[in-house]
């Protein structure tokens, strides 16, 4: 090499390095918008506490405070950080006042209104709903901002819902607005699926109550329509007949997802088809775990196309009377009032005495947890979710996983989690869907720095074979723009979706579902090939393309989410096995990169 | 098949009559007499146990009782 070309050779590989901190830094701004705090909770206050203040001692506080104490979150105990909430007909002057008398005690380590997340957050204005913990619990609010479920239709397959006026049922007010779609009361054989009992009414209204209209609660898919459809007699039991009919005519009557919060402890093949059939044309199939308490999750929840939710209480920890096992999927918000009942779960029902009369009322059980999945399925489907695999695949991938671990019996895949699961749905979106490729260029520029001088190739060499080129694209980002041509890939990916999606994520064809496979995130295909490469010479800007691409790619994915591995028992294993292969895959790319010496 | 256990009221769902067994099985209440709402109460009974039942209060299987006694 002249001395003209090694100096440009060194200076384009200082260019490549900068060119890709600085996209990688502005991908990673793009992802998450500054936090610029435009919207305040008006009620409330966000109090963090010296690190292990007991609940006991802040309870002692509430009184002096003239405020509403809890922990925000499982991590309280841990971290202190509790919310103090004060009444509905609070001024700006009173806030400030709390915020004085917090701030002057010596446990408080800061003390200040609460913002929201984003800029512009979606707070409804229903009057009660600071006191539905269990919509924060599952970052309603920050979900809302990206999806509200809007046309699909949910199913909910109980007692009837109060939907409508009509002879002694009513409408209850805080439905008023809601969207419904003609269902079907399989009890009485009538077209007027009302509810003369509660439960359904109750279990809709989580799915989806009028949110924003100034009354009571609101409800996780508030654009959503609901489908009534009674199974359920006053007495709040049915058969396994009419649940199956219930569940194919729904699937035949365009419902989208179906809330089943009921179920039994007998296996019924008449049942399992009919949930087997509603999958096959689409319908995501959600149901209660069960309140035994016991090992053993009970059917629906239990067949194989449906997703089984467990409940956990105002703490995060499993419930004592929900149902779990090895059916088990995940756990959701169904309510603990042992410590009072305001650790229920607030919607508008009616009263089960009186079905004329409405009430708000906090129930608990698996049959509250339910539809939490069910309204998150909804708003996963308003965001571009294709069918039930992809709905799963965003749910379990996006939960709060509880102790570290991918799964477990007790809380399945883990906490539900409205927001992380509509990320998880779309993970390639512009412009993180070009950060692999850009940590490629920088890892790139790295090798070559590392190649001492002779044996370096110059950067024209490597940048602009085809060879080399097409492979980092490949293993990189896919064919990205085949997406717009093919339009949103399938849950089940076809092989005609393979060239859009880079090559590691082909993993997902071959072993279904989505899933994200640790084979496939490893430097195990850039090997094979380079192993083929060491005799065939002209394979090696392919193999260093490979190499460079899945180590592109597989630094980034350790650096930004670290997606859980299926397969590996503990998720935190993820990061060290992908830190690991990105090292392989630059060991690799240096070897298949350096210029032999000339003979 | 007979029975003798402790009748529990759970507020579970929209509130649910069970009876905890002798047998440490829980047995959920179907169609049952409102006499044999006593929380608290052994009691001993007879009746049938509904091993399709589905129901929403899903509490354990579902027991139609046919006589009873209080204890």
């Amino acid at each position: 090499m002249t001395r003209i070309s090694s100096c440009a050779s060194k200076w384009g590989l200082v260019g490549l390095v900068a060119l890709a901190l600085v996209g990688c830094r502005s991908a990673k701004q793009g992802a998450s918008s500054e936090i610029v705090p435009s919207k305040v909770y008006p009620h409330e206050i966000v109090v963090d506490f010296q690190d292990g203040t007991t609940l006991a001692q802040i309870q002692s506080w509430e009184t002096k405070w003239g405020v509403d104490l809890r922990f925000n979150s499982v991590e309280g105990p841990v971290d202190g950080v509790a919310i103090a909430r004060l009444g509905p007909e609070t001024t700006v002057a009173d806030v400030d006042a709390a915020l004085e008398a917090i701030r002057a005690n010596p446990h408080v380590q800061a003390a200040e209104p609460l913002y929201s997340e984003h800029e512009d957050a979606f707070i409804p204005n229903d009057p009660d709903f600071s006191k539905q913990w269990n919509l924060k619990m599952i970052h309603m609010p920050a979900a809302w901002d990206r999806s509200k479920g809007k046309g699909v239709v949910v199913a909910v397959i109980d007692t009837g819902i109060a939907y409508e006026n009509y002879g002694r049922f009513h409408r209850v007010p805080d439905l008023a607005g809601a969207h419904f779609a003609p269902g079907y009361d399989f009890v009485n054989d009538t077209q007027h699926p009302d509810d003369d009992q509660g439960h359904g009414t109750h279990v809709a209204g989580t799915i989806a109550q009028a949110t924003n209209n100034r009354i009571g609660v609101a409800g996780i898919a508030p654009l959503a329509t609901l489908m009534p459809v009674k199974v359920l007699n006053a007495q709040g039991m049915g058969n396994s007949a009419d649940i199956a009919d219930a569940i194919r005519w729904a699937a035949d009557h365009g419902a989208k997802v179906i809330n089943l919060s009921l179920g039994g402890g007998m296996y019924s093949s008449v049942m399992a088809n009919a949930v087997k059939y509603a999958n096959k044309k689409g319908v995501t199939v959600v149901a209660a775990a069960g309140n035994t308490g016991r090992g053993k999750v009970e059917y629906p929840a239990a067949y194989p196309s449906v997703i089984a939710v467990g409940a956990v209480g105002p703490n995060g920890k499993k419930a004592q009377y929900s149902s779990w096992g090895e059916a088990l999927d995940l756990v959701a918000p169904g309510g603990d009032k042992s410590q009072g009942p305001e650790g229920g779960i607030l919607q508008n029902t009616i009263d089960g005495r009186d079905p004329s009369r409405s009430v708000f009322a906090a129930y608990q059980g698996t049959s509250m947890a339910a539809p939490h999945v069910a309204g998150v399925a909804a708003l996963l489907y308003a965001a571009g979710a294709k069918s039930p695999a992809q709905v799963e695949q965003a749910l379990y991938q996006g939960v709060h996983r509880i102790g570290g671990t991918a799964w477990s019996a007790q809380y399945g895949h883990g906490l539900l989690d409205a927001e992380g699961a509509l990320h998880a749905l779309h993970p390639s979106r512009f412009p993180s869907a070009f950060s692999p490729l850009l940590w490629g260029l920088l890892l790139l520029g790295l090798t070559l720095l590392t190649v001492r001088g002779r044996q370096r190739p110059t950067y024209f060499n490597v940048l602009f074979r085809p060879g080399f080129l097409v492979t980092l694209l490949l293993s990189t980002v896919g064919v990205f723009f085949a997406h717009w041509i093919t339009g949103f890939w399938h849950g089940s990916i076809s092989m005609l979706d393979l060239p859009a999606l880079p090559i590691p994520d082909w993993g997902g064809w071959l072993f279904g579902r989505g899933a994200v496979s640790p084979l496939f995130y490893s430097a195990l295909i850039p090997v094979l090939l380079s192993f083929i490469a060491v005799p065939w010479k002209a394979l090696r800007p392919v193999a260093a393309g490979l190499a460079i691409g899945f180590g592109g790619f597989l630094g980034y994915a350790a650096w930004a989410h670290a997606p859980a591995l299926s397969y590996l028992p503990f998720s935190f294993m993820a990061t060290p096995w992908l830190v690991v292969n990105t090292l392989v895959c630059l060991f690799l790319a240096r070897a298949m990169l350096r210029v032999e010496k000339a003979v | 098949m007979k029975l003798s256990g402790k009748v529990v009221f759970q507020d579970l769902e929209m509130g649910v009559w069970t009876i905890e067994g002798d047998d440490g099985q829980v047995y959920q209440l179907a169609g049952h007499d409102r006499a044999l709402e006593r929380a608290g109460k052994r009691v001993e009974v007879e009746g049938d146990v509904k091993e399709d039942g589905v129901s929403f209060s899903m509490a354990g299987p579902m027991l139609s009782v046919k006589r009873f006694r209080f204890l």
